[in-house]
């Protein structure tokens, strides 16, 4: 089967051109980095596979999301390369262009957002371009599927009559030359290779990229390795660029054309006057996070998941207990799933319309453009702690959910700040810890409540921000985090691209309400239900009493003095939500008008802000290691994260009571 | 501190070297098509030498203010 690869910088449309070259859709963002690892689709009406590869600036890889390019240059082996470059940005996309068309596999260059060219004073001569790049263009705009249908027939025709391979050469200035002719030599009659593919490594090499030197050690290439001292010395790599930029600007000085703007759009200046102020930037970017959150969490989201609620704990439960008590299911059994499953799985599902109203949100302001700017009012501030503007808007989405926060760091190219970023993401008071603060702000703080919840969640925020600096420290971070970023032009948001994108986002949460959150309600039922000795109606001798008293000790000096506390706090780890509906199941109470009234008995004001600093800041819940383990890969910093959380809570808990007691 | 410093803003200047700056960055401003010779636009500075955006061949970009005045370093 023909594979073609799609290669291309950033924000040049490569995303949104897979998807309308293929069947199968793809995640779509315009914002730098969305696309994290490759892609697979086949082409439409065809069975020609296309892999999407993230979005590159050269082959030489800065971060480890750009080095899937080069990787699979190396060992994919594709048929066919379309190389996407943003038509008004040609002399920057040439770059890279030109390192595909050295590397000899035949290429085909898409102009894309063409409509954006036609709208400034300058336009290329296409024959001119493929007689001196020695290969096709077409030029496409896919946001309006614009000339993407001549890109699939010239895809198709190509892959059907194959043009010679025919590698672009370039000559190199006079040294340079010698010393690819020399080594690239050896390599083809040493090492097999074919002159072309000789030629390429041999100018990679050169040119510094790792991904290449590393690759020459593997394969012992002596007449690269032998050389690199000098060619790092003569500054090849800067001599190379140097040719292939003259070279751009020769071909598009001889391409370039006079052209009459179809309408001069000062559209994406316009809005940035406003949304990129100096001094409004901030306070505009905080009203538009309000106004997601307000979306989210209060106009559209929570009357959704109200009525979810209702359905989940009305006709569904009732529905399903009738049902059972018909079929004659044992009680222990009706119980497990109307008890368990139905209120534990179902209590999770009831956040989905919130999630989702997020994600549409999030996705909007991806797709619109507005997250490179959000980046940018937001980095003079987060650059005092070590990490960069890309960062803030991670941390700002875990006030929603830690997953999801968790999750936008894949926007942050550097490795360290993107790890730094996932660890902090947890101590953002995520929704799911709402009800049981307002629990305990009920029954203690019923004159300052909105000042105490405030205080907690600025207290999340302070120790996030603390560890980021001490992680920043402790990972030998440099001082100054190089923050550049493209500001790409303003798109009005395409319905299906953010629908497609919502789903894309939200889909996971849904799977995890399937395996994860049902797993962990099915446990935490039996461990209330049973005990050594097998079932128990006495919930005072089941298993999770047990594991409650036989860890009080532990929170003793936190001033919690009940097992039901503890064993409440060990439900969390699954779900933060869990927390207050397990206290509610573990007293025997219906309610939590009379959980608030036994609060007076079992804690002081000051015991009570303890065991809040402690929820806010203890492990964190399953979705979130789950999700750290997804996007860090590593085992290893899931379980230092669920550590390091817990002794930082139990540390700050201890203290704030410990030495609170002492004036109290 | 001042909020914006007005004897550091040029609208526009030629990159004259990039010798000052290190390895890793020089690529990253080749990438998005800086280099010596350059004509750079400034188009906004954010306060207390926060990041400044350029304009570089009708591409807006956004840098840290110790790279804008690296960039600047030549005159």
């Amino acid at each position: 089967m023909a594979t073609v690869a799609l290669l291309g910088n950033p924000n040049t449309g490569k995303t949104t051109l897979f998807n309308e070259l293929t069947d199968k859709y793809a995640y779509v963002g315009n914002w730098t980095g969305v696309t994290v690892e490759k892609k697979m689709g086949t082409l439409r009406h065809t069975k020609i596979a296309v892999v999407d590869l993230p979005g590159v600036y050269s082959l030489n890889p800065i971060t480890k999301d750009e080095s899937v390019a080069i990787e699979y240059l190396l060992h994919g082996d594709p048929d066919l390369i379309l190389n996407v470059t943003n038509a008004s940005q040609l002399k920057r996309n040439l770059l890279l262009t030109i390192e595909l068309l050295e590397f000899g596999t035949p290429v085909i260059i898409a102009l894309n957002m063409i409509d954006d060219l036609n709208r400034t004073n300058v336009t290329y001569d296409l024959p001119t371009l493929a007689q001196r790049l020695h290969c096709q263009l077409k030029a496409t705009n896919a946001r309006n599927k614009k000339g993407v249908a001549q890109l699939r027939d010239g895809l198709v025709a190509s892959l059907t009559e194959l043009p010679p391979a025919t590698a672009l050469h370039i000559t190199y200035p006079t040294l340079v030359e010698q010393g690819i002719t020399q080594a690239a030599k050896k390599l083809v009659a040493d090492h097999g290779m074919t002159p072309d593919f000789a030629r390429w490594l041999t100018i990679q090499f050169m040119n510094q990229n790792q991904t290449i030197r590393a690759y020459a050690q593997a394969h012992d290439l002596t007449p690269l390795l032998q050389s690199a001292p000098f060619y790092d010395a003569q500054n090849f790599e800067n001599q190379i660029f140097t040719t292939r930029l003259t070279f751009i600007e020769d071909t598009l000085t001889a391409a370039r054309r006079q052209n009459t703007p179809t309408s001069q759009s000062e559209l994406t200046n316009k809005i940035d006057r406003w949304v990129t102020n100096p001094i409004l930037g901030l306070p505009i970017f905080v009203v538009i996070f309000y106004l997601m959150f307000k979306l989210s969490f209060d106009w559209i989201g929570t009357p959704l998941s109200d009525g979810l609620n209702a359905l989940l704990s009305g006709p569904v439960s009732h529905g399903a207990n009738s049902l059972l008590t018909s079929l004659g299911a044992l009680p222990f059994l009706k119980s497990l799933i109307v008890d368990g499953v139905i209120a534990g799985v179902g209590g999770v599902l009831t956040f989905m319309p919130q999630i989702f109203v997020l994600f549409a949100c999030i996705s909007i302001l991806e797709d619109s453009g507005y997250m490179a700017r959000a980046a940018l009012v937001t980095d003079r501030l987060m650059q005092m702690i070590g990490l960069n503007g890309k960062s803030f808007i991670p941390l700002i989405i875990g006030f929603g959910c830690n997953v999801t926060g968790i999750m936008a760091t894949r926007t942050i190219e550097q490795p360290k700040e993107r790890l730094i970023t996932t660890l902090i993401s947890p101590f953002m008071s995520c929704s799911a810890r709402l009800p049981i603060y307002s629990l305990f702000v009920a029954a203690f703080f019923a004159r300052n409540q909105a000042l105490v919840v405030l205080s907690i969640y600025f207290l999340g925020i302070a120790v996030a921000l603390i560890m980021a600096k001490i992680y920043q420290i402790a990972f030998k971070v440099k001082g100054n985090s190089n923050f550049m970023i493209e500001l790409p032009q303003y798109h009005l948001p395409r319905p299906d691209i953010i629908l497609q994108g919502t789903w894309d986002k939200g889909k996971g949460f849904v799977k995890k309400a399937g395996t994860i959150i049902f797993a962990g309600t099915v446990l935490i039922w039996l461990l209330s239900n049973l005990s050594f000795h097998g079932p128990v109606t006495d919930i005072d001798q089941s298993l999770a009493a047990d594991l409650g008293r036989w860890l009080l000790p532990v929170f003793a000096p936190l001033g919690v003095g009940s097992w039901e506390i503890v064993s409440a706090l060990l439900t969390g780890i699954m779900a933060k939500e869990v927390i207050s509906s397990s206290m509610i199941v573990l007293f025997h109470f219906t309610g939590r008008t009379a959980l608030v009234a036994t609060f007076a008995n079992l804690f002081t004001p000051l015991s009570a802000y303890a065991l809040l600093v402690f929820i806010l800041l203890y492990i964190p819940c399953f979705s979130t290691l789950a999700t750290i383990k997804a996007e860090t890969g590593s085992t290893k910093w899931t379980i230092y994260s669920a550590v390091s959380s817990f002794v930082i809570a139990y540390g700050l808990a201890f203290l704030i009571y410990q030495v609170g007691s002492l004036f109290i | 501190m001042q909020l914006l410093s007005d004897n550091a803003y040029r609208s526009q200047f030629t990159v004259r070297t990039m010798d000052q700056i290190d390895e890793l960055t020089t690529r990253q401003l080749h990438n998005l098509g800086i280099q010596t010779g350059s004509l750079i636009n400034v188009v906004r500075f954010y306060p207390f030498h926060g990041p400044v955006v350029i304009q570089v061949d009708q591409q807006r970009i956004a840098l840290r203010y110790r790279i804008y005045q690296q960039l600047v370093g030549g005159h």
